[in-house]
């Protein structure tokens, strides 16, 4: 018989992923068994090239979880991640008198806590949005249960983040509060969301020893622990991948390059320092930020751009998505190609839904009624909204209640743990920073001397 | 080291003796249970011996075997019964590594794809399409002789001058003239040896390796190729890339054939390699004679008296194609994103393949 190579895939944890692509499709994929092959369960909305979907965000609470997505069109759409329901929808297009073509979307945020000026009664959620142009918003959406187009707005603040160049790149950190902003042409900045004032702006590294300058440009960028809007990761069209520290100072306290390729995703580990970096040319690679140490490649003959990383929150599992058309999970410890879906399009962005627990013996199609879920939603809705979680399996309450509680004593206590982690971290960082400082005032003095000296 | 040797000596020996027990029982050889590989044999008469015994009884078996199963034809042939089938040999291509990504005939997400991507206003007619020929820096002896037979393949081919224009000041120039696609052939060593293909407006750049150039000149009874519009074929491009590929070469010629110009160019895509052949055709009918005193097969004397066969004259150069990347956007080497790069990694068997 012909000797021939069959990809090894060991196959995933139970997990459910959504995949936005050029097309505007959204994919559902779900995992199931314990060593389940991943593959696609649903698949919302119909391809149509204008509403390729440039921007994503999740908030997978527990109740009543939404998911965000932005389109090229303009539009930014509120859909309920569970059944795909079109929940309200906004046109981006009247803010700007631009085409939405030119200044599309390039970031969008969903806030996972409402603000508590709002009345809880009336359903709303938040969204951040950043175009190309740098006209940033945030919006406050009701959302009509009857899948009406126009929701009306609550409230909305708009500025601008910057005056020239075009943002590729948002952000908002773990708390909420903070929001960073780069791309190309522009220099990375922070945000303060609530009063909309500027915090920080980065400064360019110095020329190299050939006077060469290379033109800001950067393509992603993520914070690096949840509870820390201080530091954080960016990478950069000439393939430099860059570690900021807000509290330090405002060139980057650690830079180092990657392969050949601009890097184009990056995504953090919920350990607070390590970082996914993946490339113009399918390279995806895990790198220990304290020290700029590669630690490992993640190979398995993906050959396009990767687009999106995404991180499950507990599961050691992360999944990258790009122009190759496949979804791929991979292992984090092992760094093991854990399975591949091949889902025919440019692959735009990946999500995790978290909550997603599957039990054996529940067809879960048949149970997950969107019809059903929505008349549930507002029942609870309409009497009491902290009362009851909604439901997924309605078979499962029980057990699903015991994991819950136990999924949330884990949460808090990891949290503890990561909080000392980082304020150790932080220590020791800054005194390293600050050593460069005194290294580098050195340095002045010394060249001081020096130009005195020729002066002399 | 000899030691070591000797060891696994003994360990291959007993494991060839436990697969060869059965086997060995015709053969009445006082050696059978000794020797078992050639190779193990350390002395070289003996070795050698032992060899073309088990070679001439290779032959011997497989003669044997041949016999029989043309005897079984024969009878087969004389009963009136349907011949035995014909074993398919095993290939390359046919043991291919089973591939996700072939594209199903009613996918109806393929052909949204297919609407949206950037050939579709070419492909659809509603853009004639236009090229832009041009070279590398330097260029030389094969490379001119080389587009000057490119512009009498490719209708509506323009060839521009590189001098010392960046390829993307090339490309903005491109967009602002409305082409639709650029080719740079890239010479060196006075050979052509790539070719870059970039789609205009926001299309593809794939680049690809060129090798087994023979121009015109070079092809015996060669012809000559009119101005009419080309008919393409395409051949054998399954996967999804491979489609897009395909796509990006129609994208090049005109999409409104004129069949009364007989003209033909091939694209065959035979293990990830692309063949490309300009031909033309004629339709002849020939007298049967021919055929018969030609022919040894039985069929032939049924066939017809005057018998229509296709004639092809081969014209325009000869090359083959190999994929090296395919970029998304305009040619942009530094932040370019790639949709599929050839990686060392991915050559890890013979039986996979991409297009």
């Amino acid at each position: 018989m012909p000797r021939t190579t069959t990809l090894e895939c060991p196959g995933c944890p139970p997990l459910r992923a959504l995949t936005f692509d050029a097309l505007g499709l959204i994919k559902v994929i779900e995992a199931r068994n314990t060593q389940g092959v991943p593959s696609v369960i649903e698949r919302w909305g119909e391809p149509d090239s204008s509403k390729c979907v440039v921007a994503a965000s999740i908030n997978d609470q527990k109740y009543d979880p939404l998911l965000a997505v932005a389109r090229k069109n303009g539009l930014v759409e509120v859909l309920n991640p569970l059944s795909g329901d079109l929940q309200a929808a906004i046109s981006n297009a009247n803010v700007a008198d631009l085409q939405p073509e030119e200044n599309a979307i390039v970031g969008l945020h969903l806030f996972a806590k409402n603000n508590l000026e709002l009345e809880l009664a009336s359903r709303c959620c938040t969204l951040l949005t950043c175009t190309a142009k740098g006209n940033a918003s945030i919006k406050s959406i009701e959302i009509s249960n009857s899948s009406t187009e126009s929701a009306s707005i609550g409230s909305s603040r708009a500025w601008d983040v910057c005056a020239g160049g075009s943002i590729l790149c948002c952000k908002v950190d773990g708390s909420e509060k903070y929001a960073l902003f780069g791309g190309k042409g522009v220099e990375v900045n922070v945000w303060d969301v609530d009063n909309c004032t500027k915090i920080w702006n980065a400064k360019p590294p110095p020329k190299n020893s050939l006077g060469i300058f290379t033109p800001t440009w950067f393509t992603s960028a993520t914070f690096l622990s949840k509870d820390d809007h201080r530091k954080f990761v960016a990478g950069t069209n000439s393939h430099q991948v860059r570690l900021y520290d807000i509290s330090a100072q405002r060139r980057p306290v650690l830079s180092f390059d990657f392969r050949e390729t601009p890097i184009k995703a990056v995504a953090e580990d919920i350990d607070g320092y390590s970082i996914y970096i993946g490339n113009g040319s399918g390279d995806l690679a895990t790198v220990d930020v304290r020290t700029g140490k590669l630690l490992g490649c993640f190979t398995g003959k993906c050959s396009g751009s990767i687009r999106s990383i995404a991180r499950h929150p507990d599961l050691p599992v992360i999944a990258s998505c790009g122009l190759d058309r496949y979804l791929r999970f991979w292992d984090t410890k092992t760094r093991q190609l854990l399975s591949a879906v091949f889902l025919k399009q440019h692959l735009m962005h990946v999500v995790f839904d978290s909550n997603f627990v599957f039990e054996a013996d529940i067809a879960s199609g048949a149970d997950r009624l969107p019809g059903e879920e929505k008349t549930k939603n507002e029942i609870i809705l309409g009497e009491e909204f902290e009362a009851l979680p909604l439901k997924r399996k309605e078979s499962s309450k029980s057990k699903e209640k015991n994991a819950d509680n136990k999924e949330n004593k884990k949460h808090k206590s990891k949290k503890n743990r990561e909080h000392k982690k980082s304020k150790g971290n932080d220590q020791t960082q800054k005194s390293a920073s600050g050593d460069e400082r005194s290294k580098s005032a050195s340095k002045k003095r010394n060249k001081r001397s020096n130009s005195e000296l020729a002066e002399d | 080291m000899g030691g070591k040797r000797k060891k696994s000596d003994i360990e291959g020996g007993e494991s060839s003796l436990a697969s060869k027990d059965n086997g060995d029982e015709s053969r009445n050889n006082k050696k059978t249970k000794m020797e078992v590989l050639p190779s193990m044999i350390k002395n070289k008469e003996k070795r050698s011996a032992v060899h073309a015994k088990l070679k001439h009884q290779k032959k011997l078996e497989k003669r044997k075997k041949l016999k029989a199963r043309e005897a079984a034809e024969k009878k087969a042939l004389e009963l009136g019964e349907e011949l035995p089938e014909k074993p398919v040999p095993r290939t390359i291509e046919n043991t291919r590594e089973a591939d996700e990504t072939v594209c199903k005939p009613d996918d109806e997400e393929l052909f949204a794809g297919n609407d949206a991507d950037e050939f579709s206003s070419v492909l659809s007619r509603q853009q004639t399409p236009k090229i832009l020929i041009t070279t590398s820096r330097f260029n030389s002896t094969r490379g001119p002789a080389f587009i000057s037979e490119l512009l009498s393949v490719i209708p509506n081919a323009h060839y521009y001058k590189r001098g010392t224009y960046d390829l993307k000041k090339i490309v903005e120039y491109a967009k602002k003239k409305e082409f639709t696609s650029i080719i740079v052939v890239h010479t060196n060593r006075r050979e052509p040896d790539a070719l870059l293909i970039i789609g205009v407006p926001d299309g593809p750049t794939a680049y690809f390796k060129l090798s087994n150039l023979v121009l015109r000149k070079d092809i015996k009874n060669h012809g000559t190729p009119t101005s009419h519009m080309p008919e393409l074929v395409l051949n054998n491009f399954t996967t999804r890339l491979g489609h897009r590929i395909g796509r990006l070469i129609q994208s090049l010629f005109p999409q409104d054939p004129e069949f009364r110009g007989r003209r033909v160019v091939t694209f065959h895509n035979q293990r990830d390699f692309i063949f490309f052949r300009h031909h033309r055709y004629i339709f002849e009918s020939k007298e049967s004679k021919k055929t018969d005193s030609k022919g040894k097969k039985a069929k032939d004397e049924n066939a017809p008296e005057r018998k229509i066969i296709a004639r092809l004259q081969e014209c325009g150069p000869r090359f083959t194609l190999k994929l090296r990347s395919l970029q998304h956007g305009t040619f942009d080497t530094k932040g370019g994103e790639y949709e599929w790069v050839h990686k060392p990694e991915m050559d890890t068997s013979r039986r996979r393949f991409f297009l």
